[in-house]
């Protein structure tokens, strides 16, 4: 799972950057470089993170 | 009589020396000629010779550099001698602000230490003491080449004319920069430059800066070989690649001429160049070493395990609080010239912003927890520090004290939330300080660039002043927000993806022995206090 979120978090980055190329408004890259931001933190403490926790040591 | 004579003299006061009567047009300058050279005035040697207690004859016409001795004084020197001094000035600031930001070591050294217990301390100090050599070693090597080697020079250090060599691709039609070439070893493409050194020597104690946050965030856990590794490649590729895409002329720098977002990605002094990278390079590592033992019982509920130095914890906050005086006024890279007077505003705005942090974070925990916590406080004052390192070059005093509050009240959300939430575990808080304060930053600044600025009339090639959304342009907010979805989506992953080779490579974290016990005897080899009797308390003890 961890390397699914590493992709998920690297997803959020491609999003907010191909803001740049696929409109011109400024609300139109705004809204995408939040989802792109929105992606990235999920994939970070949403999935990367719980994949660790699952087999952290306290549990044990 | 007398009143009506006293009413005349004020009425006559009012009209010629009161009122604001339009002054004479002074004679036009007449320019300067050979023979105004000639008869400038020098003390005798007599004179001299009696010494100069008051410093009226010291520095003089007589101390400009002739070039050609024969001829005399020239209007050429006078004018080289002018345009040196103000390099000078402009060196001078830059070197002694870095010098500042050097020390900000000696500040998170005792800050980190005094927040884990003593059986850590002498492995606590040494990573933060020798991050600095490693750190220096990885950027002298490759690091420094990476992010600042096309710049295309700095004006206010006299060109650097040597970093101009940057690898871009072309993507959507523009060229996106994504690092410098020139530098390797402070020799290579002619980098063997005065104005090179200066710009070397202050990016480098801030690439320092970051690496040092990570210290924090693994300690009393982190094995040292490994802590050596990574901190290795954080300085010598990913901080400087963010560093490059911001600083260096890469392509967040070019938003504003690429694309026409606002002055490009602004970042004053690093919230997101060093902070965030910092913070967020401590969260993926603090993941992947996992938490102390101790720190959470088997149903997942913290534990406090409480440093061992309150004291010096404090003393280390005003250690970094001075530190951050070289840290936002000396990113103005000069004193004289280019809108560099702003240095007054960057420096109180820094310290406006660490004042308001500390009494957010005071005043939040002392309403729920019922007393002013010590270390939470020091953690608010550099909340607000690390949040206004961004916005400092481009915001009125008012909005920095709004930004410092934010600051200090988010890093006790932020805890709360790594420690209880996310179960990650933090010694000292370096996640949100840095993290969480550092994207604050970097968005602040799209918010609150009050448009007043003027460094050069230009940001990143944008003419103009940075201007933020609550002052009329939405469009810097996007490439604020670009550049913190890169510090998320591209530095995270980068640095989590290195760091878990690292672990399978050469291991990150000490066995569970080594913990109980303390690192400095099995790490180290020595205990930091061997005069002191420890004793066990708490948990993890």
């Amino acid at each position: 799972m961890g390397i699914v979120g590493i992709l998920v978090t690297l997803l959020g980055f491609v999003i907010a950057v191909a803001s740049l190329g696929l409109t011109q408004s400024v609300g139109g890259r705004m809204g995408m470089v939040l989802i792109g931001l929105a992606v990235s933190l999920f994939g970070i403490l949403g999935i990367i993170n719980p994949a660790y926790q699952k087999n952290a040591d306290w549990r044990k | 009589m007398r009143s009506i004579l006293l009413s005349a003299l004020f009425a006559t006061a009012l009209v010629t020396g009161f009122a604001q009567t339009p002054a004479a047009p002074p004679p036009a300058n007449a320019p300067v000629t050979l023979n105004d050279l000639k008869n400038v005035d020098t003390p005798k040697t007599e004179l001299k010779l009696k010494g100069d207690p008051d410093g009226g004859l010291t520095g003089n016409v007589s101390d400009i550099a002739v070039s050609d001795a024969k001829k005399g004084l020239s209007v050429p020197d006078v004018l080289n001698q002018i345009g040196q001094n103000k390099i000078a000035i402009n060196f001078m600031w830059t070197l002694i602000t870095g010098f500042l930001v050097m020390f900000m070591q000696a500040g998170f050294a005792v800050v980190e230490t005094g927040l884990c217990r003593a059986k850590n301390a002498n492995h606590t100090m040494m990573m933060n003491f020798m991050v600095y050599g490693v750190g220096m070693l990885a950027y002298w090597l490759i690091g420094f080449t990476i992010q600042m080697g096309g710049v295309g020079g700095v004006a206010n250090l006299g060109g650097a004319a040597p970093l101009n060599t940057e690898w871009a691709i072309n993507l959507f039609g523009k060229s996106f920069g994504l690092f410098g070439q020139h530098g390797i070893f402070l020799t290579q493409g002619g980098t063997y430059d005065v104005g090179v050194m200066v710009v070397f020597l202050f990016q480098m104690v801030f690439m320092d800066t970051a690496l040092t946050i990570v210290t924090g965030s693994a300690a009393e856990r982190w094995k040292y070989a490994g802590f050596l590794v990574s901190s290795f490649v954080l300085g010598a590729f990913i901080y400087p690649l963010f560093g490059n895409w911001a600083w260096g002329g890469g392509w967040l720098a070019t938003l504003g001429t690429n694309f026409g977002l606002g002055k490009g990605y602004c970042d004053f002094a690093g919230s997101g160049v060093v902070h965030s990278v910092g913070g967020l390079s401590a969260l993926a590592l603090s993941i992947i070493v996992g938490p102390r033992l101790g720190k959470y019982t088997r149903q997942g509920k913290p534990n406090a395990i409480i440093g061992h130095d309150i004291v010096i914890v404090l003393t280390g906050c005003f250690i970094l609080a001075f530190g951050w005086f070289g840290f936002n006024p000396g990113s103005t890279l000069g004193a004289s010239g280019n809108g560099n007077l702003r240095i007054s505003s960057v420096a109180v705005n820094t310290m406006l912003a660490g004042m308001t942090g500390g009494f957010g974070a005071m005043f939040y925990m002392w309403m729920r927890y019922g007393k002013p916590d010590a270390s939470m406080s020091g953690n608010g004052l550099l909340a607000g520090l690390v949040a206004i390192t961004a916005p400092s070059g481009f915001v009125n005093p008012v909005d920095s004290c709004i930004i410092g509050l934010i600051g200090g009240v988010l890093v006790c959300l932020s805890v709360e939330f790594v420690d209880r939430v996310l179960k990650v575990d933090d010694p000292v808080g370096a996640i949100s300080v840095h993290g969480a304060n550092g994207l604050w930053g970097v968005l602040s600044v799209g918010l609150f660039a009050d448009g007043k600025s003027n460094y050069g009339g230009a940001w990143n090639g944008v003419n103009g002043s940075v201007t933020g959304l609550f002052y009329g342009d939405a469009s810097q907010l996007v490439a604020q927000l670009l550049g913190m979805a890169t510090l998320v989506g591209f530095v995270f992953s980068f640095y989590f993806v290195v760091n878990l080779a690292i672990h399978a490579v050469v291991g990150q974290r000490v066995g569970a022995k080594a913990e109980l016990e303390g690192l400095d005897i099995p790490e180290m080899g020595q205990v930091g206090y061997p005069e002191f009797e420890l004793k066990s308390r708490a948990v993890g003890a």
